[in-house]
């Protein structure tokens, strides 16, 4: 079936919709973005000439000025990752395994309510944890002092490590939700005939998760970890608007930095480059965690 | 019955303990929006000690600082023709690549994979430049059109199509039904968890999205309610709490009722994001 010359054109009519907005806006960009970030392109004079690698080199010369920016947000932004991918996938699957001990009834209300702060944008996360944890008149100060625990106020968002404390806890409590919905929809799949016989076995709950649970949903857990990765390698929301990047600098993430190279520095070409790099290590991080999972498996 | 409640009562408190603390920040804002601008930054009350609507009837009386009823309507308006048009675009695209032997299909699919594999970030500045140098900044054609360049809803069409059996469209066919019907009448209810997957997503998307709104508008009338309360916050309400909240309730609150009235597609699609 589905031969002729009316077919063929059809299929063309259907498909090319989505072809042209995938060339004008992805590969295109894509394209012009590796030509610019071989040129000295200023964002607002333009095309300043052909310069080859220039850009990169400067990028990954130590003690060059885009050096600094790049190694500074390249540094934030992996140690935000380092701290921020455990808690959210291991709270997370604490919490799915919360939602599927509960008794039958309870689970939709337990779970729409883990999973609402979700809904919420990055810009009202940050609003609401911005005054939450502000230094001056922020909430938790003034209830930890009424109830005594400090007795000055905690610069929550102008001094390390607190000000990493509170990018964490708001992206946890924001995105949380998804992970665990996803480890929820993997549990329920578990083969349930085999708690029955690890009951018979007299296995314990620990035991249980370890032999039955866990091996069912390791391929869905393997998905999150890389989702997560993803997720945090992207961090922009979160530091821009609650500690603006500070203190010194310390939660500048790499694409605030890679920002400031375009538009307060005005180096389209660097910020580019910058941009390119970080996709190739972004692309090298999931790989590496690929090629372990599959390691494994074999 | 009766026992196994009783069994799972430490876990029932376990979870209303984290429930709390989950909805506490929610909590926390909503009544901070009608403390006064003393209090609000004084008490350690969750609660106001005198209730007052200043905060709420100073937003909607600055309009000019902030139109946030017309950032919400921007939010609207953004959000619904992006996902309509990225979710008419896909399922077109996906069916013609997966049962039409559309000429050149092994490269529009690679393209597809390899698209999916490199990070947005790559593509953002140079795209926001095209835009700036065609002279379409500031309205809404960037705010719109570059989410039909995601290629994951033309991933998941395409997957779902291709485990899907054919007969009911081969039966459609011989019976001398156009394409059009075909697509109509076959196609359209067979994948509409999958279309209604990727709407939850698109949405969620386009919603949330901060950066690229910020980078292709200026003035204050084009701003979606996401960037808008990011200009509150680096703006006028840096300094007011109370009035911040207020902003922030105005944003949140549609946002949470569409959640909760989608609360059931939403679960089915981050369950068919993944994985399978």
């Amino acid at each position: 079936m589905y031969k002729g010359a009316s077919h063929k054109i059809w299929s063309v009519l259907m498909v090319s919709p989505f072809v042209i907005f995938f060339l004008l806006f992805w590969l295109l960009p894509l394209a012009f973005g590796a030509w610019i970030s071989l040129h000295n392109w200023n964002i607002s004079s333009g095309n300043l000439g052909f310069i080859g690698i220039e850009n990169y080199k400067s990028i990954l010369t130590p003690g060059t000025l885009y050096y600094d920016l790049f190694i500074n947000g390249l540094k934030n932004t992996l140690y935000f990752v380092v701290i921020s991918v455990p808690p959210l996938v291991l709270i997370s699957l604490a919490l799915a395994l919360i939602i599927d001990n509960l008794p039958e009834k309870f689970k939709p209300v337990y779970r729409t309510i883990f999973f609402i702060s979700y809904s919420i944008s990055v810009t009202a996360v940050s609003a609401i944890f911005l005054w939450l944890f502000n230094g001056n008149g922020g909430y938790v100060n003034n209830v930890l002092e009424s109830i005594g625990i400090i007795s000055e106020p905690i610069n929550w968002l102008g001094e390390q490590p607190y000000a990493w404390v509170t990018i964490l806890i708001a992206t946890v409590w924001w995105t949380i939700g998804f992970n665990m919905m996803l480890f929820i929809n993997a549990l329920d799949e578990v083969d349930g005939s085999l708690y029955e016989a690890a009951d018979l076995d007299g296995a314990g709950a620990f035991s249980k998760f370890v032999s039955v649970t866990w091996p069912q949903i390791r391929n869905v857990a393997f998905f999150i970890l890389i989702m997560t990765v993803i997720a945090s390698f992207n961090l922009y929301g979160q530091t821009r608007l609650i500690t603006a990047g500070g203190p010194e600098q310390s939660t500048n993430s790499l694409i605030m930095n890679i920002q400031t190279s375009v538009f307060s520095m005005n180096q389209l070409g660097i910020g580019s480059a910058m941009a390119i790099i970080m996709g190739f290590i972004m692309m090298l991080i999931i790989g590496f965690q690929y090629w372990i999972s599959y390691r494994n498996k074999e | 019955m009766k026992r196994s409640t009783r069994k799972s009562l430490p876990i029932l408190i376990v979870a209303t303990i984290i429930a709390i603390l989950f909805l506490l920040p929610l909590i926390w804002m909503i009544f901070t929006s009608f403390k006064t601008l003393s209090e609000s930054m004084a008490s350690s009350s969750i609660l106001p000690s005198a209730w007052t609507l200043e905060n709420y009837v100073g937003i909607f009386s600055s309009v000019t600082d902030a139109p946030i009823l017309r950032w919400l309507f921007n939010t609207a308006f953004i959000t619904a023709a992006g996902t309509v048009l990225v979710v008419f675009v896909d399922i077109l695209a996906a069916y013609s690549l997966a049962r039409l032997n559309v000429p050149g299909k092994k490269v529009i699919l690679g393209m597809v994979f390899a698209a999916l594999a490199i990070p947005g970030i790559v593509t953002l500045f140079p795209a926001f430049y095209m835009f700036k140098t065609a002279g379409l900044l500031d309205s809404y054609v960037p705010l719109i059109l570059p989410y039909t360049a995601s290629t994951m809803g033309v991933f998941l069409i395409y997957n779902f199509l291709i485990s899907f059996p054919k007969d009911l469209e081969e039966a459609a066919y011989i019976d001398g039904a156009s394409q059009w019907q075909i697509l109509y009448h076959v196609i359209f209810p067979t994948i509409k968890p999958v279309a209604m997957t990727l709407g939850v997503i698109t949405f969620l998307g386009i919603y949330n999205d901060f950066l690229w709104p910020s980078l292709v508008t200026n003035s204050n009338d084009m701003k979606t309610i996401t960037l808008g309360i990011a200009t509150l916050i680096q703006g006028a309400n840096f300094v007011n709490p109370a009035k911040m909240m207020a902003s922030t309730v105005i944003a949140t609150i549609p946002a949470i009722i569409v959640f909760l009235i989608a609360n059931k597609y939403i679960v089915k699609s981050v369950t068919n994001t993944g994985i399978k």
